[in-house]
């Protein structure tokens, strides 16, 4: 696919290139708030730290509050990225190397984001090494069989995985930056880019090396969000255990981080003058791709119901009839609403090839993801099985701190990120024009 | 009769890039290497590139990756015996997981490690002989030669359309 034939290779690098000139007196304006945001999550977590865990709004029976919403929030985020840089990939749809380099940075950052959680929510966090397998002298090893320690094992693994992966895809454009540059920006660039000087021995191997991190990401990507979903699943908590919630929780990220990419990507296009390179034949693709997780996430919902009718169980019953008229059925409407029902609107061609709409859309459809992590996590323990262990639960003052830092933290990474390292993959951009996309040899 | 000598040409645009190899392997000079902007499908089949066996580190890796995965579960569940009713203390499908986890985390450094070895990364000193050009939107053939040959090399090249110089 030939997003934009008048495009040259001058003029790709031309393009990105100029994205890393020294910025404007707005960036630094830009990093000055999303600093105060940080630090007010830094304060909010040492204020619980020497509190203790009891400041976040977390009691019995609801002990997992907004930390976990924000944990598998962000793993959910990630998701995108892998299926952007990894399965498009292996499927050769060449409209992904415009943003799969800032979907693959997204991941790397949503995971890192997200792996800060379990810290957060452990209370005395230098304790976390507890969670590790190292030798001890009680023999005292972390018990493989408990979902939890799966999760640790996945999410470890992703992000180590996406972040190589994010490396060694970037390594040639890390050449093109050093070659480009001059002073000591060249040389930080002489040695991340590690020589990099495109001979062909480099790039047969790079070309092998690459398919199989798709490859292998393409699986992992797959079992870490299930493998977040048995922290749920397995438990027989009503309205967690359930079969659907692998299949549920992998298209629901993917939907998610596919939003997030648009929310990332359209102010990204303009501000950086991408417009030649993210099309809106780009962006129409993502939105299309939104429409295809939409159905999946809403057919989710709807077999969520199918379950517990068919089930007979009286306390499923009551537990999906509270989730809709209950306490937090505000949030549970939001949730169907912003994730399944509204991202129907880009079936109408003048709406998903709005910048407007794209981008609001993928907003409110951020917004409904949180909200939906919110019903599950939060609805499944404070209504369960008998009337007398039911409570409520809304997140402290300490928690929504800590939440804007995440966000802060995450944008902060993001908006750092482009403007010191290529944020659009200008080789496989040439790719994209030579031969339709795909690198494997 | 040693080559000490090595002439880069730098090419405007893939079809000259492609012809001035074909070219070259019709030449008594050796070629040593192509530097592109991007992996070209048609470079490599003028240049008939056998498949490349990063795989091979990747398999082991992911090999070695596997057992370790289902090793530390099955070691850890024996020396801290976590007994629950009849439940099965070394239970191979939750290990299953951390099996498989370990599996892509070896297999992902293996391919890493392979990239790396036969790539020859790092590679500072191959900076040293390379057209700072060839990473954006020009492709680089690289012919060694003796000193005597090295003009008729650069000859050679400008025929083909190339812009030659030497290094020692």
């Amino acid at each position: 696919m030939s997003e934009s034939p008048q495009l040259t290779y001058a003029q790709i690098d031309r393009t990105v290139l100029d994205t890393l000139r020294p910025p404007i007196g707005a960036y630094w304006l830009v990093i000055m708030v999303l600093i105060l945001g940080v630090l007010l999550g830094v304060a909010c977590w040492a204020y619980q730290i020497f509190i203790g865990i009891g400041a976040g709004g977390q009691n019995i029976p609801v002990a997992w509050g907004t930390y976990l919403i924000n944990f598998v929030f962000w793993v959910g985020i990630a998701h995108s990225g892998t299926l952007i840089s990894a399965i498009l990939y292996l499927f050769r749809a060449g409209w992904r190397n415009p943003i799969a380099r800032a979907a693959e940075t997204m991941t790397v950052f949503a995971v890192s984001i997200a792996g800060l959680f379990p810290f957060i929510h452990l209370g005395r966090v230098w304790v976390v090494y507890y969670m590790l397998p190292y030798p001890n002298q009680r023999y005292l090893w972390p018990n493989f069989q408990s979902p939890l320690v799966f999760d640790m094992v996945a999410i470890s693994t992703y992000l180590t995985v996406s972040t190589l992966f994010w490396y060694t895809g970037m390594l040639p454009d890390l050449a093109l930056v050093r070659d480009r540059a001059t002073g000591f920006r060249q040389k930080v660039f002489t040695v991340i880019s590690l020589g990099w000087t495109g001979k062909h021995e480099q790039w047969r191997h790079y070309t092998r090396g690459y398919l199989f991190f798709a490859a292998l990401a393409t699986p992992l990507v797959v079992s870490v969000h299930s493998v977040v979903s048995w922290d749920f699943a397995l438990g027989i908590v009503p309205g967690w255990h359930s079969t659907i919630f692998a299949p549920y929780f992998v298209a629901g990220a993917i939907h998610s981080g596919l939003a997030m990419v648009l929310t990332l990507m359209i102010p990204l296009r303009k501000l950086f003058h991408y417009e030649r390179i993210v099309t809106m034949r780009i962006l129409e693709a993502v939105a299309k791709t939104i429409i295809f997780t939409g159905l999946i996430v809403g057919y989710a919902y709807a077999v969520e119901y199918f379950l517990a009718w068919y089930s007979h169980n009286p306390v499923e019953l009551e537990a999906f009839r509270w989730r809709a008229l209950g306490d937090y059925s505000i949030e549970f409407w939001i949730m169907v609403v912003c994730n399944s029902i509204i991202p129907l609107l880009f079936f109408f061609k003048r709406i998903r090839t709005s910048i407007a709409w794209l981008f609001t859309i993928s907003i409110l459809i951020n917004i409904g993801m949180w909200y939906e992590r919110f019903v599950i996590i939060i609805g499944g323990v404070a209504h369960d099985f008998i009337p007398h262990a039911w409570g409520l639960y809304w997140p402290s003052g300490i928690e929504w701190g800590i939440m804007i830092g995440s966000f802060s933290l995450f944008f902060l990474f993001f908006v750092l990120f482009v403007k010191h390292l290529p944020s659009i993959s200008m080789t496989e951009m040439k790719e994209t024009l030579g031969e339709g996309g795909g690198h494997a040899h | 009769m040693p080559t000490d000598r090595q002439v880069l040409a730098v090419f405007a645009d893939e079809n000259q890039t492609v012809a001035a190899i074909e070219a070259l392997k019709r030449s008594p000079w050796k070629l040593d290497r192509v530097h592109s902007p991007l992996p070209s499908h048609r470079i490599f089949a003028a240049l008939k590139l056998k498949k490349s066996p990063v795989g091979w580190f990747t398999l082991v890796g992911g090999i070695l990756g596997f057992f370790t995965g289902f090793g530390l579960a099955i070691y850890t569940a024996s020396v801290w015996k976590l007994i629950v009713w009849g439940k099965p203390v070394i239970a191979w499908i939750p290990f299953v997981i951390v099996g498989f986890e370990f599996t892509i985390l070896f297999s992902v450094f293996g391919n890493v490690l392979g990239l790396l070895i036969f790539g020859g990364l790092p590679d500072y000193k191959g900076l040293r002989q390379y057209d700072r050009r060839c990473s954006g939107e020009h492709f680089g053939i690289v012919a060694s030669c003796t000193e005597e040959e090295q003009g008729k090399v650069i000859e050679f090249f400008q025929k083909q359309g190339g812009e030659a110089r030497v290094f020692e």
